[in-house]
């Protein structure tokens, strides 16, 4: 990529100056951190964050830039005409008893063919719904329970598209093409009818989910389950899916389909939010700091905020507060994209217990052959910055390295020209439709919520349930509300 | 009927009852343009009967599809705006425009019982249709089963003046009883097709021999004497300013209003003149021969002229012939009950002049009136003297109006149907009669002006209120509904409101017509020449209806400015063009 070329003006502290003051999301924003940034650098915080900019987009104008931009503005919908473009995302249902539930997940999908005028042949739908009750693995009782099921279901949901659509150029995933996987190990397994449940939806043909699923198994038979435990044969005997490892499986099972097509589909993840400082902190001020060592400069940070322990890229960002959106939003203009880096994701895949369904004991297992370039591993994400649109936070664009670096760029330029028309919000208009569609609507949770207080309270009264306390907390899950007389706390 | 009524549904689904429903209202998922708006649809249901051992109620629950709400809720407004920046077509994008969610709101009418007598009539709903249901379009027969109610047992009841506006083969026919008995408004704005609509009622009503008199101020209804099997019951007439039939001091004020202002020592004298005028004809005929040879005499030309007839001219001539009667010192004129002219002086003979000069310029102006009235009203009759006359068994009098001020039409009106009314109050066997008020507005204005208008107010008010009881009715046709006067027109228990964009009229309306839903009126800007909703008792629910065209044309439908020049210019060969 490119330096984009930029007017001597970017470069000064009143250009600075004027676009802080016109986003006002980054204005917003550094008005938050000076209040969560220690007192010693709130006075100047606003100050000093400007004059860091500014030096910043000098360094990126210089000849040698310290950061290269590009346009990705230069795609235009005629350029896209009879492209086909699955956008997948997922919603989950909470029902509120007593707190809430997440009771229903719904994966989503929207594919659209350019350009065709014929609304049948131009759009399709599919979702592919899943109840977690009806789930057996995985670790309830975790918080991010609820994500490796998603996680799961998108992939397949993604599968799917890939699958039922030949022809198809774009398939664009609402979220992270790849999660901090490092945070899910120790789920218990899925079992065998779970996944089944998972491919209830999935595939034109029931044998393709089977085959899936069969091949899986025959992958963790031979190589993943005995490089992941020392006593693998509890889970080939019981034909159990680790959730890491499937979904690591289902990510390689994405780019060997991509692969298998004469022109492999662009597969990108599009992120709206974040808090993620990876990008600034291992690419853009490790330069930084190189460069000021080179110069002799160190104490640059430290003179500059009135500190002496503003040393290193990681003590800067802890103090200091700012995330790669808040600083790409200043450093990129809309239009334009960063450069890429490899995203770090697999780092903490290390050793550690897992439960398995309907057993007590745990087992010891180790998820770093899970990491790459491990041939059954999870695949390594490249990544870039996208800013859209001067009222909105900069999007990042992740892709599968494998699938080729030149991917990223055109996945840039489409999120870019797909956000192009929700300027306000900034963010691909296809990811927006899918994400209404999948969302799991309120009458339907709140039906599902009814049923299952009306279950609990049948239950109650045919005396299913005898224990006094049981009773006692399930009265309560059912009838309570903050505001009923009836539970009002005991004096 | 239910075995070819299933049948009839798989053919006519149009949709299905989703969301919260009720015994009012439901909300109805749509089949893609299954249906527009006003259509009438139905629904199936079963009622559990409240009598243990009774077989379930089978109803079809009838309603009226009051709004269609359509949208794409995956179509953000704001991509909307990106792509009319861009000008750029959404079909060139990524944007979904497949996912329309069509759903109607649809008001109950009401529920038809199956198995019983009662097919046809419509009883309050009691309990909600069912989500889920699904709703038809109901079959030609079983429409107009339901539009005509009751009516299909009297069909002389039954005006045929509509057809359903969006089912054409459906007819549309409305309860002449109420019409003619608890009033009906006929309100509209200029162009919409009002004095259409009143003709087909006029002339559906003529079919069955009621008696109607119209008031026309503009010779709409002229026409009708054309329609055949009408023509020998339609009776044109023209109408005079019955001067005499007022008090001095009205007809002082009509000089006055006229332009021909009198000043206070003529007004003092005026009522001398006037009631020496009025009993002119108080005597028997050789008497009134002498009077007129002196009239003549004293008046000189004026009364070979234009004879000596109870008008305007009468009441100049009378002041010229005192005038003269002073300053020549007769006193002849005393004994036709003048007797204050022999106290008269010579200045009391210029006030005279005064009043004669000024009398004689208003009644060439009313005279102007007279003479376009009777053009307009084509070979007419002059009213009756006994006006209770021109009321008979099927007889259809049109008094021609057109010619007079509004204020004059007012007073002609209210003298004619102040007696049409009497008669009814005091002759239980006189005919009855529908009086027909066109530009009802001046009959019955909001607020009064002028004595005239006060008198025509109290009139229309007492026949609205009362009318009922002495079978004297009244159509209102208006223009101008927020100008009319309110006690009046909520008197009036149906209505055919046409297409109406004048905000005031049409929030007047709103608020006047209880019958008129909030759906309904939002569509009176919207509607179509002809189209109509019809309200009130003359149907059993509000109805988008298409009035029928009427047989008679009226008198003065307007005409193609350039096809009456082209006419003019045949007619006069000389002008330049024919040359």
């Amino acid at each position: 990529m490119s330096t984009h070329d930029r007017s001597e003006n970017w470069g000064t502290s009143e250009a600075v100056d004027i676009d802080l003051q016109r986003q006002r999301h980054l204005f917003l924003k550094l008005a938050e951190n000076a209040f969560l940034v220690a007192e010693s650098l709130r006075d100047n915080y606003f100050k000093n964050t400007a004059a860091f900019i500014t030096a910043l987009r000098r360094a990126m104008m210089r000849q040698d830039s310290i950061l290269a931009t590009s346009a990705v503005d230069d795609l235009a919908w005629d350029d896209c005409a009879g492209e086909v473009v699955t956008f997948v995302d997922g919603g989950v249902g909470q029902v509120q008893i007593s707190s809430q539930v997440p009771i229903l997940l719904r994966v989503g999908s929207y594919c659209v063919r350019t350009g065709e005028r014929q609304l049948a042949s131009r759009e399709s739908f599919g979702y592919y719904p899943v109840i977690l009750g009806d789930l057996e693995g995985g670790s309830k009782e975790r918080k991010d329970y609820i994500d490796i099921v998603r996680i799961s279901a998108e992939l397949l949901g993604g599968l799917s598209a890939l699958d039922r659509t030949q022809d198809l150029n774009v398939l664009m995933f609402h979220g992270p093409l790849m999660y901090l996987v490092e945070a899910y190990a120790g789920h218990a397994p899925f079992t065998e009818r779970d996944i089944d449940l998972f491919l209830g939806q999935y595939g034109t043909t029931s044998d393709q989910g089977r085959d899936l699923k069969e091949e899986f198994l025959r992958q963790a038979r031979i190589d993943i389950y005995p490089a992941m435990t020392d006593d693998a044969r509890r889970l080939v005997e019981r034909r159990l899916f680790e959730p890491l490892a499937w979904i690591a499986f289902l990510y390689r099972s994405l780019i060997r389909v991509a692969r298998e097509r004469p022109k492999p589909p662009v597969i990108v993840g599009v992120v709206e939010r974040g808090d993620l400082r990876e990008f600034i902190e291992t690419v853009l001020l490790r330069r930084v700091f190189r460069g000021l060592r080179e110069k002799q400069r160190e104490d640059y940070f430290n003179t500059m905020y009135g500190r002496t322990d503003l040393v290193s890229e990681k003590a800067l960002l802890d103090r200091l507060g700012y995330t790669d959106s808040l600083l790409m939003g200043m450093l990129l203009r809309p239009g334009e994209a960063s450069e890429p880096w490899e995203v770090g994701k697999f780092a903490g895949l290390r050793g550690g217990q897992m439960g398995l369904p309907g057993e007590a004991s745990t087992m010891p297992m180790r998820w770093e052959p899970l990491q790459p370039p491990s041939p059954f591993g999870f695949p390594p994400i490249v990544a870039c910055y996208v800013h859209v649109s001067e009222t909105t936070e900069p999007i990042r664009v992740e892709v599968f390295k494998e699938l080729g670096i030149e991917h990223l760029r055109e996945a840039a330029r489409r999120a870019y020209l797909y956000a192009r028309l929700l300027p306000g919000y900034g963010f691909p208009v296809g990811l927006d439709i899918a994400d209404k569609y999948a969302k799991v609507p309120t009458w339907l949770t709140d039906a599902y919520g009814k049923i299952i207080r009306h279950q609990l309270g049948v239950s109650l009264q045919q005396g299913e349930i005898s224990d006094a306390d049981m009773r006692r907390i399930l009265v309560q899950a059912i009838y309570m509300t903050h505001r009923d007389w009836l539970f009002r706390p005991q004096a | 009927m239910q075995d070819s009524n299933q049948h009839h549904e798989l053919n006519a689904y149009v949709g299905t009852i989703v969301g919260e429903s009720t015994s009012r209202e439901f909300r109805l998922a749509v089949a893609h343009e299954a249906i527009r708006e006003q259509d009438i649809i139905a629904v199936d249901a079963q009622l559990r009967s409240t009598t243990p051992g009774v077989l379930p109620e089978q109803l079809r629950i009838w309603a009226k599809v009051q709004r269609i709400e359509r949208m794409n809720p995956l179509f953000p407004s704001e991509a909307g705006h990106e792509l009319a920046a861009t000008r750029t077509d959404p079909f060139d994008t990524v944007l979904s425009l497949s996912r329309e969610m069509v759903t109607a709101v649809c008001q109950v009418l009401g529920a038809e019982r199956f198995g019983t007598d009662a097919v046809g009539r419509l009883d309050q709903l009691r309990y909600p249709p069912q989500p889920a249901t699904r709703a038809y379009r109901p079959a030609s027969e079983d429409l107009v089963r339901v539009l005509l109610g009751d009516l299909g047992k009297n069909d002389r009841r039954a005006l045929d003046i509509a057809v359903l506006a969006n089912r054409p083969e459906v007819d549309v026919k409305v309860d002449g009883h109420a019409v003619v008995t608890r009033h009906l408004a006929i309100l509209a704005m200029t162009g919409a097709g009002k004095s259409w609509a009143a003709r087909r009622i006029v002339e559906e009503l003529a079919k069955r021999q009621y008696p109607i008199v119209i008031f026309d101020p503009h010779g709409d209804y002229t026409g009708l004497a054309d329609v055949k099997g009408l023509g020998n019951r339609v009776r044109r007439y023209y109408a005079q300013l019955p001067l005499f039939e007022e008090d001095a001091d009205t007809v002082a004020r009509i000089v006055s209003d006229l332009g021909y202002g009198l000043r206070d020592t003529m007004r003092f004298r005026f009522p001398d003149v006037f009631e020496a005028a009025r009993s002119f004809f108080d005597c028997n005929d050789t008497e009134l021969a002498k009077r007129i040879a002196s009239l003549g005499e004293l008046a000189g030309n004026s009364v070979h002229t234009y004879g000596v007839q109870p008008n305007m001219w009468l009441i100049a001539n009378m002041a010229s012939a005192g005038r003269f009667a002073v300053l020549d010192g007769k006193t002849s004129l005393v004994t036709w009950d003048w007797p204050e002219l022999a106290r008269y002086n010579r200045r009391d003979a210029a006030t005279l002049e005064a009043i004669e000069k000024r009398s004689r310029s208003a009644a060439s102006v009313l005279h102007r009136m007279e003479r376009i009235n009777r053009s307009i009203a084509r070979a007419a009759d002059p009213l009756p003297i006994d006006r209770r006359q021109i009321v008979g068994d099927g007889s259809i009098s049109i008094i021609s109006l057109a010619g007079y001020t509004s204020d004059f039409q007012a007073t002609i009106y209210s003298i004619i149907a102040d007696d049409l009314f009497e008669a009814r109050v005091q002759d239980p066997d006189s005919w009855p009669v529908l009086l027909v008020l066109e530009e009802a507005h001046n009959f019955a204005p909001a607020q009064s002006r002028t004595p005239a208008e006060s008198r025509a107010i109290t009139t229309t008010r007492q026949i609205a209120q009362e009318g009922r009881k002495f079978n004297v009715g009244l159509i209102l046709i208006s223009q101008r509904p927020s100008r009319l006067d309110e006690t009046t027109l909520s008197q009036c228990n149906s209505y055919v409101i046409m297409r109406m964009v004048n905000p005031a009229d049409q929030n007047f309306v709103r608020r006047v017509v209880e019958s008129l839903g909030e759906d309904d009126a939002r569509m009176l800007p919207d509607l179509d020449v002809g189209e109509a909703i019809l309200s009130g008792q003359l149907v059993k629910f509000p109805t988008l209806v298409r009035l029928k065209e009427p047989e008679s044309a009226g008198e003065r439908e307007e005409r193609d400015a350039f096809a009456v020049l082209d006419e003019v210019r045949r007619n006069n060969p000389s002008s330049a063009s024919a040359r």
